[in-house]
């Protein structure tokens, strides 16, 4: 029993203590060394934030050429499926474009009066810091989920400005390193956002999940407004961390009764972003001042215009619409024109035929009947030198009634 | 002389294979730990490290591996030092186990690799979730803990085998 706890201190004592042919540190010395980083790291120890900060920018950037293959594969991949999908992405596009361009007047006219009700109640915000950025690592660690940008404090980049991909929202800086940023993505555990759910105005709590989907929390055993359409997620602005109206993705209609988690879609599939926006938002002045209230005017003047273009455009469609009925029944009628011309020469030939026919009966008729009358004035016999029967000169000869004296 | 320096260069390469791969392994934005895949992922590093500790730990230094865990940090976002500490404590182990091995097994060594791993990711969970407050999903921790003991027992064989085949001859050099 004694000897074999004593194999057992030996056998660990010679693991942990005893240094190899080619090991520096004792495997103890190691241990103890990254415990203290991690206690001097809870603690924020300056010095221990220092050399995070240096290590940060080699790996940051060594990572970026480590993954250089996996991403020139990567990529490729992802420009040949985009090239097999061209075409049926460009109809649809096509047809999106047109719809949209018809949207667009309308959205305009909603945007600039938003403006200027939130001016009215002194929510306006405006961006004072707008930065582009590349997504340098797109790292997708079990324990968060994150990017890291080739942006830092260098160009103005702050902690928990707010990140966007086109209008929808990404993420915040969560780490500013001096030309590096890390982004915590919406899709993270730790991430908890106010958000508001359209139509019902329900306000939530959202946080990431294991799959990379947002989940609402704080609401669960809420019924949430039906409607037949998927309701919608906005950031709320509650906290004043995001600015309020910034779209996040969609709830499916299915998924809004008491019993069902409340699984939010994103807009933006975030494991495809490249190139990202960093903003940050102050606050307005208040309306008072006259410059304000000039722009008010302005905005005013605007929404006038756009009206004014939306009506004509909306005349120019129902002129269009009509144009189109109008060319319609003309072409119909035109067609039913075509069909009865044909119709009547079909039956003109008829006709015609028929005529021919009664008029060769006639003269066959009357033929006979002369034939009877006068046939012996024509007809060739022994005493006279006349026409053979049925020959062309005898039925002429009966046709004008025998022959007549010169 | 030329030839010598080839071959010096091949068993520089050989001997190094493990830290060089465990650097790909941290640095590369591919993670074996989150394939996108419901429930399954594994932890490679793990399976890497153990097996090198164990089999031929003269190739895998605890400096670099220490680096190597500080680096892991750094690019998962996880505090500094966590890393490191969970891969030195496997190395602590296949050391143990190397230690008191007299006639080495494949099984054994594997359900060694078991207990420790669990071992491990208790501490790193402990730390995680009691001392920086980083909320994590358990049940898939103990999924990608099931894997990375079940792909031990392939992927050692893999290493033998490319120990064995391809590039055992330097071991006779």
């Amino acid at each position: 029993m004694e000897s074999s706890r004593d194999d057992f201190v030996i056998a660990i004592r010679s693991a942990f203590l005893k240094r190899g042919t080619q090991q520096r540190f004792s495997l103890l010395t190691l241990i103890l060394v990254s415990v203290i980083f991690l206690v001097l790291d809870s603690f924020n120890f300056k010095v221990v934030n220092y050399v995070n900060i240096v290590i940060k920018e080699i790996v940051y950037r060594s990572s970026f050429i480590v993954s250089g293959p996996e991403n020139f594969i990567k990529n490729n991949y992802s420009t040949i499926h985009r090239h097999f999908k061209l075409y049926g992405e460009n109809q649809k596009n096509i047809n999106d474009l047109e719809n949209l361009k018809s949207k667009d007047l309308s959205q305009q006219i909603i945007t600039l009066e938003n403006i200027k009700l939130k001016k009215l109640i002194d929510d306006y915000f405006i961006v004072n810091n707008e930065v582009f950025a590349k997504v340098l690592i797109d790292n997708k660690s079990t324990f968060l989920r994150s990017v890291i940008l080739n942006k830092g404090s260098k160009n103005n980049i702050k902690l928990g400005m707010i990140v966007l991909d086109g209008m929808y929202l990404v993420g915040k800086i969560v780490e500013v390193n001096y030309i590096t940023s890390r982004v915590l993505l919406i899709s993270d555990l730790n991430s908890k956002i106010p958000v508001t759910l359209e139509p019902g105005d329900t306000q939530a709590i959202m946080s990431g999940s294991d799959d990379g989907e947002g989940v609402l929390q704080y609401i669960k055993d809420k019924n949430l407004k039906k409607s037949d359409k998927d309701l919608l997620v906005f950031t709320s602005g509650t906290g004043g961390v995001f600015k309020g109206g910034i779209p996040i993705g969609t709830i499916k209609n299915e998924n809004t009764s008491a019993d069902k988690d409340k699984v939010v879609n994103f807009y933006k599939d975030f494991s495809q972003l490249k190139y990202v926006k960093v903003l940050s938002f102050s606050k307005e002045q208040a309306i008072l001042d006259q410059d304000s209230r000039k722009e008010v005017g302005l905005i005013d003047d605007k929404i006038k215009d756009i009206t004014k273009d939306k009506e004509t455009l909306k005349i120019l469609l129902e002129q269009k619409k009509i144009a189109d009925e109008i060319r319609i029944k003309i072409e119909e009628e035109n067609t039913t024109l075509k069909s009865m011309v044909i119709k009547l020469k079909n039956e003109k030939i008829n006709l015609e035929k028929n005529l021919k026919e009664q008029t060769t009966t006639n003269i066959a008729k009357e033929f006979i009947r002369l034939d009877l009358l006068h046939g012996k004035k024509c007809k060739k016999n022994l005493f006279n030198n006349l026409y053979k029967k049925g020959s062309a000169k005898y039925i002429n000869c009966v046709l004008k009634k025998g022959l007549k004296k010169q | 002389m030329n030839q010598i320096n080839n071959q010096s260069l091949a068993g520089g390469l050989y001997r190094s294979a493990p830290i060089i791969l465990l650097f790909i392994s941290v640095l590369n934005e591919f993670d074996f730990n989150n394939l996108e895949f419901k429930y399954f992922s594994f932890n490679f590093s793990y399976i890497l490290i153990f097996y090198f500790s164990l089999k031929r730990n003269e190739s895998l230094g605890y400096t670099y591996v220490f680096i190597a865990g500080l680096f892991n940090d750094v690019v998962m976002g996880t505090p500094i030092g966590i890393s490191s500490f969970s891969y030195l404590l496997l190395c602590g182990a296949a050391a143990y186990l190397r230690n008191i091995t007299l006639r080495p097994s494949l099984i054994k060594d594997w359900v060694f690799f078991l207990l420790t791993i669990l071992v491990v990711n208790s501490f790193y969970f402990i730390l995680l979730n009691f001392f920086f407050n980083h909320e994590t999903n358990f049940l898939n921790q103990l999924f990608n803990i099931l894997f990375t003991f079940l792909l031990y027992f392939f992927f050692s064989y893999l290493f033998t085998f490319f120990d064995k085949t391809i590039l055992g001859s330097y071991n006779v050099r």
